[in-house]
């Protein structure tokens, strides 16, 4: 028999799957209804993240060891779907929950009206991306992968536009030849390796003989190269400023995790598979396109940061530099630097989707012709001659309004910008400050000696951007909140300011309780790094018993 | 540990505090700020004993125990003395302010970032590790940047406040760098673990990029040359600020930290160049430009500079008495600078200026004032008997001690900075105070409320107690200071009034006489007043410089954007290619590819026949899709069903019906969707030649197109020649029977082995279904496509002209074919379930079926025409689709119940009447909600795109005038949401 | 066989990726369409090539040397469904840009 903290792994994926499906029963008025299945099922996500990150952390008592897999249909790995849990992925699950319960939150108020089925595209990213977290295959890799882009480009698109929809052709297109060079890359190391399973991949990869092992490394690098699109590496990202900044705010706050869905499946699958000698001929395959491209990324980010005067294409901006930052950062390959990265990983997504949502609070305080609600009355406008009145109303507000607005816009631009930029005291900069620390204290060697060069342009990179990032939010900073003349005092809801302030408390939080955080971060990367327990876990999970077993 | 903690939380709290008061209440805020600054002063004073007792208080908590870094704070002598320095000046500060700010100014936003200021000041002082300090040090930029700005409606304030902050966070974060290094160096951030390892870290390859890191910190907080111009900018701040954070506190952080790392950096000739120099040529030059300035608060900020230069310099020289001096000093200038600034303040805020070309005889009008800023000014310039004339002589002293006993330069460059101080000060006294009475002055002048001038009189009594009897009041204090940073080797040293005639006496004896000589030459020679412009130095204006470095930062950064990156497709789309082709590459040339050993497969002219027309094909779609779309269309249609018909040969029957099927559907919709795109002439109907830049282009993309197919075929063939790895096929091929419950391998594996993907991918096709619909509820076609296509025009209908057109897409024309469609429709549904039901043996199963009836359906639209269709046929495809994913899901979770995997397969075996037993897999459900799903999901992407053409034709209708045709198409429109 | 199938890949894929870096919006669907013929042949090409090996198993025991490997099948069923459902969006998204733009440049404006 299971227990139900063997089921609570499908938890991540079914729920959202179920939700977003039966709200497909209910009528598109009726969205009361709609935002309260949607609420239920992320607070559920939340829950279930949550105890998945106790159990893989060993406060529960639960499964053997960190890693709990789920064999999907029962059938032994590798011929079945395993779906397998640690600490990074359980923390990742939660950190998707708790972005998703802030935009859904935040799109109550006005967002959820600028289009049909907004809700419903809502669950199925989040179980796209789960799903990404989640499986241990590769092929079920793609599937998620599509599951979580189908249901992102539903939601780039939502509230149409010609601004949204030009952004979105290009986001759709560049996505669907990554995508093919991921069908690409998986056959190939099915072709070779004769395997879809990432264990038994890691586990094969080394006794590739010599014969085949270029045409899994060119699998392998196909495969990457759909990865790095997806997590923005330069001079792959030039997709993502344009759909961040023309998405709706909601929408643009939980898209902040997708990048970073990228980054996970390489770190999972590059330390995995290249990263330690236990790949053989092919170890460290790799190293120096993230190690260099990260930076080349990094520093990209920073001029784009520099260059824009729009505040959303800054955040998209800093959204890549995060991503630079981490591909570099797995570039370094050691335990400690990635549980740095991780940290800043936290940090960076978390900030990124406070800024997202505020900058839409930030505009009303301009002319309403620079914001995106602009866009999509247009698009109402434009539909309005068409199709008289299908059900949409242009999205009008409902909330409760809250005081002091100004004072909150401005303190909390202040802190995101600090989050942002990475500099004292917040997380942003804790995690930098990981960062490097490890990056100057390589493992074994002491201070001066066994530095990798790179880690010099490293701290020139990282500090570099941060001042870039503070000039530039300084500078959109002064022409809004200081303009001579005294801005319009919007009306905020709380159910807008609500979801903003939690994200930057979260960051607060994870700054204060950084010592508890890193201890978790630390132990992940460890983890990370002892590729033979993830392989030994998988490989060994049992199938439960039962009347077909008999008739083997 | 409530001794540290107390003094360093307060202010914070009271910050909070204060922000939260309404905008009116300048009494409550000012009592709020002055009990907790006073607090703050009591808690800190009551520690003296233990300082006095040579105590090192230490309060530390954990926080990021892996990475040695703790949050710690640490009270010794010096840090006791500059904490004092910070919360009685700022309690003076905070009285002073409560009588300047004008009831109009947001009051609390001021003691909100006031108090804030100051606890993060006293956070640098009180540190206990380096990185917090720098963490600290960020945060007083921050504050100051808020409060430069506080009136930031003047364009002034906005742009001292954004260089001040861009100088310092750029100096904050070398400050950072320098202090990582070290704490690798020193094996820890801890300032006592630090402060024990100097010899280690003056010995190590990193002590000259630490060095200057740290000096880059330190120089650029503490206005020091090259970034000194900020400082002055800086006091568009109101005074309170500015006689707070630029005389005696934040500027003051930078030559904090030299003394406080004095012991580790010090005593190196790189030490010595780098930050004596910079002290020694901002002492000069800002005491030369002080001179000119014509702006009261122009004068002081930078006398300040000339000031720190001088603390600066004296740290450089890095002998311990130096030091001492640069520690006596630091106090001494803050004192006589703070109560300098505020009668500025006093002065600006009854006479309603500050230029001293418009300021004079104020004597008369507020002798007081007068007396105490005339006292003041004294000191600064280093009378006897004040505070600035001890520190000055030991300077002095120090400067005879430089080099070689036979090398005067700095003794004379010391002196020569003597010589302006007194002749700035000079003129500060006797412009201001001296002279006609003024005239048109803004306000008539008279002295200040009682207790705005309290805070002046109280530093003027310190700055006279300490010139008469430095031993009674500063001594002890110093002393202890002296000894926190010095250590065991503090040398001994006096400050007595009194030394005896001596070099340094004679030193001041000139600086006074030839200050006042200056003066008087200046006045009557050049008319110092009508002076313009700065002497000599006007030219190197570091503020435009800046300005500009900055404009061109942002220009510079666009180009590069516009450079490095791109908002098009193409370019995108090509790189993705290109470097999808070199990291493919790359492996295969380092590694050399060969053909692989297995035996081919023999090959079928027949085959090769099939494959020439699906080159052609393709080929002829690459060529035709630009200007003959159906054209591309069809033949792109042809290589799909080449690539079916592979299928079909090499032993995939399931792959290639759903090929058939897919193609089927894809080309009906990209049909519907033509007739929206706009009309292309081709160049020679248009008389157009391709340009040489579209040659190249062109070129450009055969060239990556040729690479990329050449690619993808090599591969294809390496891969398809080598023998097959060990595999899962026969796992599958075993059990796909006994257990999987199904002959079709394929199906059993789309369905239980790997159903998992299955449900993934229908969900994929159900999101688009979703999209889809909304996007098209948004629809706006181009004007020009929405006439009638001319294709129709001719068509025989039941009315005539365009109007009518509309009617016909609803009510449908051909009604042959649509009679004989509508008997085909229930066949076609037949033949859709019997696939579904062999799916699990037989070639077939759910979305093969689906796509079998969504094809009827669609029939049906185009020969039955809309309306007929949708009121005949009711079913609503979003329902649908939900009820496919909840059959799947359900099916699966419905393994739970036995205690099994998600979407683990159980075969029922039901007995029927007549049929008898039959085996029913729980995969059989699965496969039901994949032929739901598929249904509704294509159904709603074909008819979406069908509607459009009704809703254009009721647009066209709505603008041809009189023609009103009954809109039916409405009601449709709600049943399809 | 091996060579053929190879070749026609090639061929799809180049005319694809030639589609792809074309200005015009139809243009590119056709190219991504051709594009996934080829990759679904590449896929399935992974079981290897092979001739009358339908996996569909009779009764009784199986020799699995008689049989292709379904497995690559499975994935290409799927592969071939996303790619469909793909394609359907990218075409309603080419439309809606050319209604809303009014143009069916893939940069939504008409190059200057």
């Amino acid at each position: 028999m299971m227990r139900w903290t063997d089921h609570l792994i499908l938890v991540p994926v079914v729920l959202p799957l179920v939700a977003g499906a039966a709200m497909l029963l209910v009528d598109e008025q009726r969205r009361g209804l709609k935002f309260a299945i949607s609420l239920v099922s992320t607070l559920g996500l939340l829950a279930a993240a949550i105890v998945l990150m106790r159990l893989a952390d060993g406060r529960l008592e639960g499964w053997s060891g960190s890693i709990g897999v789920y064999l999907a249909a029962n059938w032994p790995v590798p011929f079945g779907i395993a779906l397998a849990v640690d600490r990074l992925s359980a923390l990742l699950l939660a950190l998707c929950a708790v972005l998703a319960l802030a935009s859904l939150v935040f799109s109550h108020a006005r967002w959820n009206r600028a289009g049909v089925h907004f809700h419903a595209l809502f669950q199925f990213l989040l179980m796209g991306v789960n799903g990404t977290f989640l499986t241990a295959d590769l092929f079920n890799l793609f599937v998620f992968f599509e599951v979580m882009l189908a249901a992102s480009y539903g939601l780039a698109l939502h509230g149409s536009g010609a601004a949204r929809v030009a952004a979105g052709m290009h986001y759709v297109a560049v996505n669907l030849v990554a995508s093919s060079l991921f069908l690409l890359g998986v056959s190939m190391l099915y072709g070779v390796t004769g395997t879809l399973n990432m264990a038994d991949l890691a586990r094969v990869i080394a006794h590739v003989s010599p014969h085949d092992r270029m045409l899994l490394e060119a699998g392998a690098a196909l495969l990457g190269i759909a990865f790095l699109v997806k997590s923005a590496m330069w001079p792959l990202a030039f997709w993502l400023p344009a759909t961040y900044a023309a998405a709706s705010a909601p929408v643009a706050a939980v898209f902040a995790i997708m990048t970073k869905v990228g980054i996970y499946v390489i770190l999972r699958l590059w330390l995995l598979l290249f990263a330690g000698a236990e790949a053989g001929a092919s170890s460290g395959f790799g190293r120096d396109l993230l190690l260099y491209g990260g930076m080349a990324t990094l520093a990209f980010a920073t001029i784009g940061m520099l260059a824009s005067h729009d505040l959303r294409r800054l955040a998209a901006y800093s959204i890549i530099m995060s991503s630079g930052a981490l591909l570099a950062a797995i570039g370094f390959g050691e335990t400690a630097v990635v549980a740095g990265a991780l940290f800043y990983l936290l940090s960076s997504t978390l900030s990124a989707g406070a800024l997202f949502l505020l900058i839409e609070l930030i505009e009303r305080t301009r002319t309403a012709a620079s914001s995106v609600l602009a866009v999509t009355l247009e698009a109402f406008e434009a539909q309005g001659a068409l199709h008289a009145g299908a059900g949409e109303e242009a999205p009008e507000d409902s909330g409760v309004v809250i005081p002091a607005a100004m004072a909150f816009l401005g303190l909390s631009f202040v802190t995101s910008a600090l989050l942002v930029a990475g500099l004292p005291p917040l997380s942003g900069f804790i995690g930098k400050f990981a960062l490097l620390a490890a990056m100057l204290q390589p493992a074994g060697g002491q201070a001066g000696g066994g530095v990798q060069p790179a880690a010099w342009i490293m701290l020139a990179l990282l500090l570099a951007s941060g001042l870039a990032g503070a000039v530039a939010l300084m500078r959109i900073g002064i022409r809004t909140f200081w303009v001579p003349t005294r801005p319009r005092v919007p009306r905020l809801r709380v159910i807008e300011a609500m979801p903003v302030a939690a994200l930057l408390l979260l960051c607060l939080v994870i700054t204060v309780q950084a010592g508890p955080v890193m201890r978790y971060l630390d132990s992940a990367a460890g983890a990370l790094a002892r590729r033979d327990d993830y392989v030994r876990a998988v490989m060994g999970a049992p199938t439960v018993p039962s009347a077909r077993d008999r008739a083997r | 540990m409530w001794p540290i903690t107390v003094p360093l939380l307060l202010p914070f709290v009271g910050s909070a505090l204060a922000a939260l008061l309404p905008p009116n209440a300048r009494n409550r805020e000012a009592w709020l700020a002055g009990v907790v600054t006073l607090a703050g002063v009591l808690v800190m004073g009551l520690q003296y004993p233990a300082i006095a007792a040579g105590e090192v208080l230490h309060y530390e908590v954990p926080w990021l125990p892996g990475l040695g870094l703790s949050f710690s704070l640490r009270l010794d002598g010096f840090a006791w003395q500059f904490a004092m320095l910070v919360l009685v000046i700022g309690l003076l500060v905070v009285l002073y302010a409560r009588y300047y700010m004008s009831p109009s100014d947001p009051v609390p936003r001021f003691f909100a970032f006031f108090l804030a200021f100051m606890g993060s000041m006293l956070g640098i002082v009180l540190s206990g590790n380096l990185v917090q300090l720098a963490m600290f040090w960020e945060l007083t930029s921050l504050m100051s940047f808020l409060l430069i700005g506080y009136w930031h409606h003047r364009p002034d304030a906005r742009r001292g406040a954004r260089m001040a902050l861009v100088i310092t966070v750029a100096g904050g974060l070398c400050l950072f760098a320098g202090v990582l290094m070290m704490g690798q160096v020193a094996g820890g951030y801890e300032l006592d673990r630090v402060l024990a390892s100097g010899e280690l870290i003056r010995a190590h390859p990193w002590y000259r990029p630490m060095l200057v890191l740290i000096a880059l910190g330190a120089l650029t907080k503490s206005a020091q040359f090259p970034f000194h111009f900020w400082l002055p900018r800086a006091m568009a701040a109101p005074t309170p600020v500015s006689a707070y954070l630029h005389s005696a506190t934040m500027v003051k952080a930078g030559v904090f930290l030299l003394t406080r790392l004095w012991p580790v950096l010090a005593g190196t000739p790189e030490w010595s160049w780098l930050i004596g120099g910079a002290g020694l040529v901002t002492l000069l030059l800002g005491a030369f430009v002080a001179i000119f300035q014509h702006d009261l608060k122009g004068l002081l900020a930078y006398s300040t500079l000339s000031h720190l230069g001088l603390i600066t310099l004296l740290l450089g020289i890095g002998s311990p008495l130096a030091a001492i001096a640069a520690i006596f000093h630091t106090m001494n200038h803050a004192t006589f600078k703070a109560s300098l600034f505020m009668a500025a303040g006093i002065i600006d805020h009854e006479t309603g200026t500050r230029d001293m070309r418009r300021l004079s005889g104020l004597y008369r009008a507020m002798p007081i004032t007068a007396t105490l800023a005339m006292v003041a000014a004294a000191a600064m310039a280093g009378v006897p008997l004040l505070n600035g004339f001890l520190s000055k002589e030991m300077f002095f002293a120090e400067a005879l001690e430089v080099g070689s006993t036979r090398d005067y330069r700095m003794a004379i460059a010391a002196t020569v900075a003597g010589v302006f101080s007194v002749t700035y000060s000079a003129r500060f006294i006797h412009e201001v105070f001296f002279g006609p009475p003024p005239h048109d002055l803004p306000r008539t002048p008279h002295e200040p409320p009682r207790w705005m001038r309290f805070p002046v009189e109280l530093l003027v009594f310190a700055c006279l107690a300490v010139g008469i009897a430095p031993g009674l009041t500063m001594g002890p204090s110093l002393h202890h200071a002296a000894v926190a940073v010095l250590g065991a080797d503090t040398p001994a040293y006096s400050l007595a009034v009194w030394h005896g005639l001596n070099l340094p006496l004679a030193m001041s004896a000139v600086a006074l006489v030839g200050g006042l000589g200056l003066y008087l030459l200046l006045q009557r020679r050049f008319r110092l007043s009508s002076v313009e412009r700065v002497p000599l130095v006007h030219r190197f204006d570091g503020q435009r410089l800046f300005e500009r470095f900055l404009d061109a930062l942002t220009v510079g950064a666009g180009r590069l954007e516009a450079l490095l990156g791109t908002r098009r497709l193409q370019p995108q789309l090509e790189l993705v290619v290109l470097v999808a082709l070199a990291a493919a590459a790359i492996p295969l040339l380092a590694r050399g590819l060969q053909a692989g050993s297995a035996a081919p497969v023999p090959a079928d002219p027949v085959f090769a026949a099939l494959w020439a027309v699906g080159v052609a094909c393709a080929v002829g779609a690459a060529w035709q899709a630009k200007y003959h779309r159906l054209a591309a269309l069809m033949l792109m249609g042809g290589a799909g069903v080449v690539t079916s018909l592979t299928f079909v040969w090499l032993s995939a029957p399931d792959l290639a019906l759903t090929q058939l099927m897919v193609e089927s559907v894809t080309i009906v919709l990209i049909l519907l969707g033509l007739r929206w795109l706009p009309a292309r002439l081709e160049p020679r109907e248009l008389g157009v030649r391709a340009t040489l830049a579209d040659r190249v282009r062109r070129t450009r993309d055969f060239a990556v197109a040729l690479a990329a197919g050449a690619g993808v075929a090599v591969l294809a063939y390496a891969l398809f020649t080598r023998p097959f790895p060990h595999g899962m096929a026969p796992f599958f091929l075993e059990r796909t029977l006994p257990q999987g419950g199904g002959a079709n391998a394929v199906n059993v594996l789309l369905v239980d082995f790997r159903g998992f993907d299955t449900m993934g991918e229908i969900t994929v096709l159900g999101i688009v279904g979703l999209t889809v619909y909304a996007l098209l509820r948004r629809f706006r076609p181009a004007p020009e496509s929405i006439a009638l296509p001319a294709q129709q025009e001719g068509q025989p209908s039941v009315g005539s002209g365009p109007a009518s057109a509309g009617v016909e897409a609803e009510r449908g024309y051909m009604m042959v074919p649509a009679v004989s469609l509508r008997l085909l429709f229930p066949i076609m549904a037949m033949v859709s379930i019997f696939f579904l039901l062999r799916g699990h043996d037989q070639p077939g199963g759910g979305f093969v079926a689906g796509l079998i009836l969504a094809v009827a359906i669609i029939l049906q639209y185009i020969a039955g025409g809309t309306v007929w269709v949708e009121e005949h046929l009711k079913l609503a495809p979003r329902r649908l689709i939900g009820l496919g994913l909840l059959a799947a899901a359900g099916t699966g979770l419905g393994a739970w119940l036995f205690g099994y995997p998600f979407l683990t397969s159980h075969s029922a075996h039901p007995r029927l009447p007549l049929v008898g037993e039959i085996a029913l897999p729980s995969a059989f459900l699965f496969d039901l909600g994949v032929y739901l799903l598929v249904i509704g999901a294509t159904a709603v992407v074909l008819i979406s795109l069908a509607h459009q053409s009704l809703r254009s034709h009721r647009a066209m209708q709505a603008m041809t005038p009189g023609a009103a045709a009954e809109s039916v198409a409405e009601p449709l429109e709600r049943r399809w949401n | 066989m091996e060579l053929i199938v190879a070749v026609a890949i090639g061929v799809l894929v180049g005319s694809g990726v030639w589609l792809l870096l074309r200005p015009r919006s139809f243009q590119v669907i056709v190219g991504l369409s051709l594009i996934s013929y080829g990759v679904n042949l590449f896929i399935f090409g992974m079981g290897r090539l092979g001739v009358d090996r339908v996996p569909i198993v009779g009764q009784g025991a199986v020799d699995p040397s008689r049989y292709a490997d379904p497995l690559p099948q499975a994935l290409v069923l799927t592969a071939i469904v996303i790619g469909f459902a793909m394609t359907a969006l990218f075409l309603v998204v080419m439309l809606a840009s050319r209604g809303f733009n009014g143009t069916d440049h893939v940069d939504g404006k008409e190059p200057p």
